[in-house]
C-alpha cells in the first residue's frame, strides 16, 4: 500500500483490521508497518509504506514480491496531486512492476472532505485510462466513515484470486 | 527451531559445531527465503541464526549484502511467531550499523514496543534504539519516556539501558528524560533501580553539585537493589576523591563505611574494596574494610576469596599496611586449589614480603606456573618486576626465573611484559645488565613476535656497546640479518651500526657486515645498510654522533610539510631544521603516573607507538583551512590543552586553546550556543592584551545557531621583551543576539541587539612557549655538559615548595607546571631527594635544559632550579616563571 504521506493509508489499514485489533492512535509512519489480517474471509498481508518524501524511494524495495498494489490518494489535497501522479509514474515504470500484471486499486480517499475531487476527476488527472497492461479501478473512499472501502477491497480480492488462477 | 536431523545430531554428540563450515555466500543466498509468502518460521529461524553466528565470528558483510539481508529480514515482521520475531530484533541490532536505510523498521518496532505482546517489548526497544540516530530520536522520544516508567521491569530496564547508549550520540535529548529516570529509581525491581541510577548519574555527572545532591538523597533513601548500592558506592568514592582532603566527618565516607555492614555480600565487598582504594586514608579509617577482606579470605566461597585476594594484590604497593595485616590469611591461600587465588596470594606476598621470603615464594610459584593462564602469568611478572626494583641483589634468581618463562609458550602481551620487565631491570640495575642482555639475545634467537624482536634489537644496539665485551652481541644480531623477515633485518642493521659507532675496535668488522647487508633483497634494509656504511666509513665523530648515536627527532609530519612549503615558496631561503617542532612525546607520566610511579616501573620503551599525526600537525592542518590564519609566518610550534573559560552548564560555553608560533600566539575560542531561542551573530572574544602584546588580527564567527560549536580566533604578536610574555588577558565574549523561534531557529526580527558575557581570564604561561623533547637520561647529561661553555647561560634559583606532602607530589607539580617530559623517572617515592631533568625547546627553536634538584625539607620540599639555554633571556624567564 503506497501513496503520499497524510493520504490515510494507515487509517485505512486500521479500519480493515477486526475491531479488537485496531491501532489505538495513528501517527505518521516511519519506514513501514506490516499488518497481517483477515478481511471478509481473505487473509491479507499489507505492507503499509511511509509516504513521506524522503522515504518514498524505499517503496521499490517491496515491489518484487507483491501480488497487488493499493495506491491511496488524498483527494482533498489538490496541491500535491501532481506529486502523487509523478510517484505513480515512477511506480509504473519500475522494472519490478512494469512487465507484470499486478492489479492496482486506487483509493480516492477523504471523499468526506468538502473540497475533495471526485474519483472521475482524479482518474482523468492521473491519466489512468492509459494503463492498459494491468487491471485497475478507482473508488472514492472515506477512512473516517468507511464508505467505499468495502467495494474497493471486494474488487481487489476478485482481481487477486483471478491472477492466482492464471498462474 | 528446526528439528535437528540425524546427521546433525551425530555431529553434536561428537562435539562438532553444526555451524562450523558455514559459508557466507550460501547463507545469504538462503536468506532470500525470507521473501517467500507466507513466511515459514521453521525455515527462517535457523537461517537467521546462521547469519548472526557468522557476524559474531567476525565475518564482514559489504553494505549491499547487509542491506539486502536487512530488507529481506523486514519481511519477517508478517509472521507472528515469537521466536522468529525475537531473532529478527537481534538481526536488526547486528545489521543496524552495516546496512543502509535501517530506519525502515522504525514504525514496526514502535508498534511492538508499545503493543500488547510483552515478549516483544523490551527487545523491540533495544532494536529501535540501535537504528535511531540523534535526528530521529525526537520522533520516538514520547515512547521512550513512557517505557522508562513502564510497569514491566524488563521494558523499563531495556529503555533505561538504551537511553544510556543513546546519550552518547544524543545527550541533549536524553537529558530531558531525567524526570522519568527519577521515577524509575523508586522501582521495586533491583535491575530497574540499578539502571535508573546509571542513567541519572550519567546525565548529571558533569555537574558536581547535582551529583552531590543526588548522592545525598539516595544515601538517605535506603536503596533496595544491591547493584544500585554498589554503583552508589562508586559514585560516592569518585566524589570523595574529587573533593580531596579529609574524610573525617564526610557523610559520603560514612555512607561507604556503613555499607560494610550491608546484608548483601556484593555490597560489603564493594564497600571494602572502595575504602582500601581511596587515597589519603588513615590506617584507622581503612581498618574495618581490611577486616572484611580478611574475613573473605577464609570464606568457603571461592568467589569471595578471589575477590578479596585480588583487591589486596592491587593495593599491595599503595597501602602496604593493609596487606601486611592480612599476611597470615594470604599464607593460607598459597596452596588454594584454585590456581588463580594461589597466584594472587603469592604475588601479593611477594610485593610486601621481606627479602628472605622471596626464594621460598618463587619456588611455590614455579611449581604451578605452567598451569595458569597468560593473564595470571602477567600478574606474576609484574610482581617480579616490583621485587627486582626493591631487592636488587635478588636479580639473578628472578632473572633466571623470567628467562625460563620467556622460553615457555605464551602470547605477545605476556612475552612483552617479560621483556619489559627485563629491560626495566637492566636500566635500573647496572649489575644485571650483562645477564639480562644475554637472556634477551637468547630469546630473539627463537621469537615469534616481530614487534618484540625489533624492540630488543634496538635495546641491544643502545646497551650492548656499553658493556665490557660488546663483540659477543654481534653474532646474535647478525644472525637475525641472515634468518629473519625484512622488518627485523632492518632493525638488526640499525643495531649493528650502533656498535660501529661506539666501539672503534669493532668498526672494521661492522663495516664488512654492513657491506654484506647492502646486498639484501629488501629496499629498507639495503638503504639503512648503505646509509650507515657510508657514515661510519667517514669516521667523523660529530657526524656519527649526530646521525647514528643520537639522531634528531623531529615531528615527521611537520617536517614533510615544511619541506613541501620550502619547495613551493618562490623566495629561496635557507631551510632551518630547528623551525620544525620536535617529535611528539608520548607521555608516560600524565595518564599512567598514578599507576606506575609507585610501582617504579617507567621504562624508556624505545619503540613506543607514536601517533601518526601529532596534535601539533593535525592542528596545523586545520588552521591552514581558516582564512586569515595562513599568513602567520613560521610553522605551528605548540598547542596547549583546551581551557574552559566558562562554567559548564552555562548559556554560552567557551574553551580556549593556545596555539604558539615562533613569534605569534593564536588564541582559538571554541564557542557553543546552548540557548535554543537565540541566534548569535558576529561572535568574537575581546581580549585586553597586556603590555607588549599586539593584537594582529581578530576572526569572528559570523553566525552561531543553537547547539552549534564554532571557533573564533585572535592572533597576537609576542612582546619583544620576553619577561612580558607570561601574563593574563581579560576576556569578554561579544555578540549580537537575535531572538528566534526555538523550533525552527529562524529569527523573529531582522535586527538584534548587542550583548556580552564575561569570561575567565586567559592565562599565558611559560609552558605555552616550550615544547616537550624526548631524551633519555644519558643524552640529557651529555647535552647538559655541552651547555656549560660560554655560548650558554645558566640561571639558577632555590625555592621552597611548602605544603607538599612528598617528593612525588612535588615532581608531579613541577612537571605539570612546565608541561615537559621528564627523563628517566623512577622510584620517586622511595627517595628523600631527586633530580628531575626536563629537556625542552623554546619557540623559535632554542634548546632549553632544566634541572630541578628536589629534596624533602622539614616543612615541605626544597628545590634548586637550574636552567641552561643559549639565550639568557629565556633562561631567566623560565626561572622567574617558576618562582
Ligand atoms: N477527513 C478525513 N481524514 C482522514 C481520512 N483518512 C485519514 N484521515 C486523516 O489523515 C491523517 C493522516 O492519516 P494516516 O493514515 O496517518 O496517513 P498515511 O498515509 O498513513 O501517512 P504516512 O504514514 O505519513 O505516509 C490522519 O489525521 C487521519 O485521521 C479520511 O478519509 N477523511
Ligand atoms: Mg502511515
Amino acid at each position: 500500500m503506497v501513496g503520499l504521506n497524510n493520504s490515510g493509508k494507515s487509517t485505512i489499514v486500521s479500519l480493515l483490521k477486526s475491531d479488537g485489533d485496531r491501532n489505538s492512535e495513528i501517527v505518521p509512519t516511519i519506514g513501514l508497518n506490516i499488518e497481517h489480517f483477515r478481511y471478509q474471509q481473505v487473509l491479507f498481508t499489507m505492507f503499509d509504506m511511509s509516504g513521506q518524501g524522503k522515504n518514498r524511494y524505499l517503496w521499490e524495495r517491496y515491489y518484487k514480491n507483491c501480488d497487488g498494489i493499493i495506491f491511496v490518494i488524498d483527494s482533498s489535497d489538490r496541491l500535491r496531486l501532481a506529486v502523487a501522479k509523478e510517484e505513480l509514474n515512477l511506480l509504473l515504470q519500475h522494472p519490478d512492476i512494469s512487465g507484470r500484471k499486478v492489479p492496482i486499486l486506487f483509493l480516492a480517499n477523504k471523499m468526506d472532505v468538502r473540497e475533495a475531487l471526485s474519483s472521475v476527476k482524479i482518474a482523468n488527472a492521473f491519466g489512468l485510462e492509459k494503463i492498459k497492461d494491468k487491471p485497475w479501478h478507482i473508488f472514492a473512499t472515506s477512512a473516517l466513515t468507511g464508505e467505499g472501502l468495502q467495494n474497493g477491497i471486494e474488487w481487489f480480492t476478485e482481481q487477486l484470486s483471478q491472477s492466482d488462477l492464471n498462474n | 527451531m528446526a528439528p535437528v536431523s540425524k546427521r546433525d545430531k551425530k555431529e553434536e554428540e561428537e562435539g562438532g559445531n553444526i555451524f562450523q563450515n558455514l559459508d557466507k555466500t550460501s547463507v545469504l543466498q538462503d536468506a532470500r527465503t525470507f521473501n517467500d509468502t507466507p513466511v515459514n518460521p521453521r525455515k527462517c529461524t535457523p537461517i537467521l541464526t546462521k547469519i548472526l553466528y557468522l557476524l559474531n565470528q567476525g565475518e564482514q558483510l559489504g553494505t549491499t549484502e547487509a542491506t539486502e539481508a536487512f530488507f529481506a529480514m523486514t519481511k519477517l515482521f508478517q509472521s507472528k511467531n515469537a521466536v522468529l520475531r525475537r531473532m529478527v530484533y537481534l538481526g536488526i541490532k547486528e545489521l543496524s550499523t552495516l546496512a543502509e536505510d535501517v530506519i525502515i523498521v522504525t514504525s514496526s518496532l514502535t508498534k511492538d514496543m508499545t503493543g500488547k505482546e510483552d515478549l516483544y517489548r523490551a527487545a523491540a526497544i533495544r532494536a529501535l534504539c540501535s537504528i535511531t540516530d540523534a535526528t530521529m530520536l525526537q520522533t520516538i522520544e514520547r515512547y521512550m519516556k513512557q517505557a522508562i516508567v513502564d510497569k514491566n521491569p524488563s521494558v523499563a530496564s531495556a529503555a533505561l539501558v538504551s537511553s544510556l547508549h543513546m546519550s552518547k550520540t544524543a545527550g541533549d535529548v536524553v537529558k530531558r528524560w531525567v524526570n522519568e529516570a527519577q521515577e524509575a529509581i523508586n522501582s521495586d525491581n533491583v535491575m530497574v533501580q540499578y539502571h535508573a541510577l546509571g542513567l541519572l548519574y550519567h546525565i548529571r555527572k558533569t555537574d558536581r553539585l547535582a551529583v552531590n545532591k543526588l548522592v545525598a538523597k539516595l544515601t538517605r533513601m535506603n536503596l533496595k537493589s544491591p547493584f544500585a548500592v554498589c554503583m552508589l558506592i562508586r559514585i560516592a568514592c569518585k566524589q570523595l576523591e574529587k573533593d580531596g582532603g579529609d574524610y573525617a566527618d564526610s557523610p559520603l565516607f560514612d555512607f561507604v563505611e556503613s555499607c560494610l555492614r550491608h546484608k548483601s555480600e556484593t555490597v560489603t565487598y564493594e564497600a571494602a574494596a572502595a575504602l582500601v582504594n581511596l587515597r589519603n586514608t588513615t590506617a584507622r579509617q581503612v581498618a574495618p574494610a581490611v577486616s572484611v577482606l580478611q574475613l573473605f579470605c577464609s570464606s568457603s566461597k571461592p568467589v569471595l576469596r578471589f575477590a578479596a585476594v585480588r583487591t589486596l594484590n592491587k593495593v599491595a604497593t599503595t597501602h602496604p599496611p593493609v596487606v601486611t595485616s592480612c599476611n597470615f590469611d594470604l599464607e593460607n591461600l598459597i596452596t588454594d586449589s584454585n590456581r588463580s587465588i594461589a597466584t594472587l596470594a603469592i604475588t601479593t606476598l611477594l610485593k610486601t614480603g621481606a627479602e628472605s621470603a622471596v626464594d621460598r615464594l618463587m619456588k611455590q610459584i614455579a611449581s604451578f606456573v605452567s598451569e595458569i593462564s597468560d593473564e595470571f602469568k602477567i600478574v606474576v611478572v609484574q610482581a617480579i618486576r616490583a621485587l627486582c626494583l626493591k631487592f636488587p641483589r635478588k636479580h639473578s634468581t628472578l632473572m633466571t626465573f623470567l628467562s625460563a618463562m620467556l622460553r615457555d609458550e605464551g602470547g605477545l602481551e605476556y612475552k612483552a611484559s617479560i621483556a619489559d620487565t627485563i629491560i626495566t631491570i637492566i636500566e635500573d640495575n647496572p649489575e644485571a645488565k650483562e645477564i639480562g642482555l644475554a637472556h634477551l639475545c637468547e630469546f630473539i634467537e627463537d621469537c615469534e613476535h616481530v614487534s618484540l624482536a625489533v624492540r630488543i634489537l634496538h635495546l641491544l644496539g643502545k646497551e650492548g656497546p656499553k658493556t665490557i665485551q660488546p663483540s659477543r652481541y654481534i653474532r646474535f644480531i647478525y644472525n637475525r640479518v641472515i634468518l629473519e623477515i625484512a622488518v627485523i633485518r632492518a632493525a638488526a642493521v640499525s643495531a649493528l651500526a650502533q656498535f660501529g659507532a661506539l666501539c672503534p675496535d669493532l668498526l672494521p668488522n661492522i663495516l664488512v657486515l654492513l657491506a654484506r647487508c647492502q646486498m639484501d633483497t629488501d629496499d629498507e634494509v639495503r638503504d639503512r645498510a648503505t646509509y650507515y656504511y657510508h657514515l661510519l666509513k667517514l669516521q667523523e665523530k660529530g657526524l656519527i654522533f649526530n646521525y647514528i648515536v643520537d639522531p634528531m627527532q623531529v615531528c615527521l609530519v611537520s617536517l614533510e610539510k615544511s619541506l613541501a612549503q620550502q619547495v613551493h615558496d618562490k623566495v629561496p631561503t635557507k631551510f632551518d631544521l630547528k623551525s620544525v617542532p620536535p617529535a611528539p612525546v608520548v607521555s608516560t607520566t600524565e595518564d599512567t603516573a598514578k599507576e606506575t610511579i609507585p610501582e617504579g616501573s617507567i621504562s624508556s620503551a624505545p619503540n613506543r607507538i607514536v601517533p601518526v599525526q601529532s596534535t601539533v600537525s593535525s592542528y596545523a592542518e586545520k588552521l591552514q583551512g581558516v582564512p586569515g590564519l595562513q599568513s602567520i609566518p613560521g610553522t605551528l610550534f605548540h598547542v596547549s590543552e583546551p581551557i574552559e573559560l566558562t562554567e559548564s552548564e552555562t548559556e554560552y560555553v567557551v574553551t580556549c586553546t593556545k596555539l604558539t608560533y615562533p613569534h605569534h600566539l593564536v588564541l582559538q575560542f571554541e564557542c557553543k550556543n546552548t540557548l535554543s531561542d537565540q541566534l548569535l551573530e558576529n561572535v568574537r572574544v575581546q581580549i585586553e592584551a597586556s603590555e607588549g602584546y599586539r593584537i594582529v588580527k581578530e576572526i569572528p564567527i559570523p553566525k552561531l545557531p543553537y547547539n552549534e560549536t564554532h571557533c573564533a580566533y585572535v592572533v597576537l604578536q609576542f612582546p619583544e621583551q620576553l619577561s612580558l610574555t607570561v601574563t593574563n588577558f581579560g576576556a569578554t565574549l561579544r555578540f549580537i543576539v537575535k531572538d528566534c523561534d526555538p523550533s525552527t531557529g529562524i529569527p523573529d526580527a531582522d535586527d538584534g541587539y548587542d550583548d556580552d558575557y564575561m569570561l575567565e581570564d586567559v592565562e599565558i604561561s611559560i609552558s605555552d612557549q616550550i615544547e616537550k623533547v624526548s631524551m633519555d637520561r644519558e643524552a640529557f647529561d651529555r647535552a647538559w655538559e655541552a651547555a656549560s661553555d660560554e655560548d650558554f647561560t645558566e640561571s639558577e634559583d632555590t625555592f621552597n615548595l611548602p605544603g607538599m606532602s612528598g617528593l612525588e607530589q612535588a615532581v608531579t607539580k613541577v612537571v605539570k607546571f612546565l608541561a615537559l617530559e621528564p627523563t628517566g623517572l623512577t622510584k620517586v617515592s622511595e627517595r628523600s631527594s631527586f633530580t628531575l631533568c626536563l629537556p625542552g625547546m623554546f619557540r623559535g627553536g632554542v634548546e632549553v635544559l632544566i634541572r630541578a634538584k628536589l629534596a624533602v625539607a622539614n616543612n615541605g620540599v626544597s628545590m634548586q632550579f637550574t636552567v641552561r639555554s643559549a639565550h639568557s633571556d629565556i633562561a631567566e624567564l623560565i626561572c622567574a616563571a617558576v618562582g
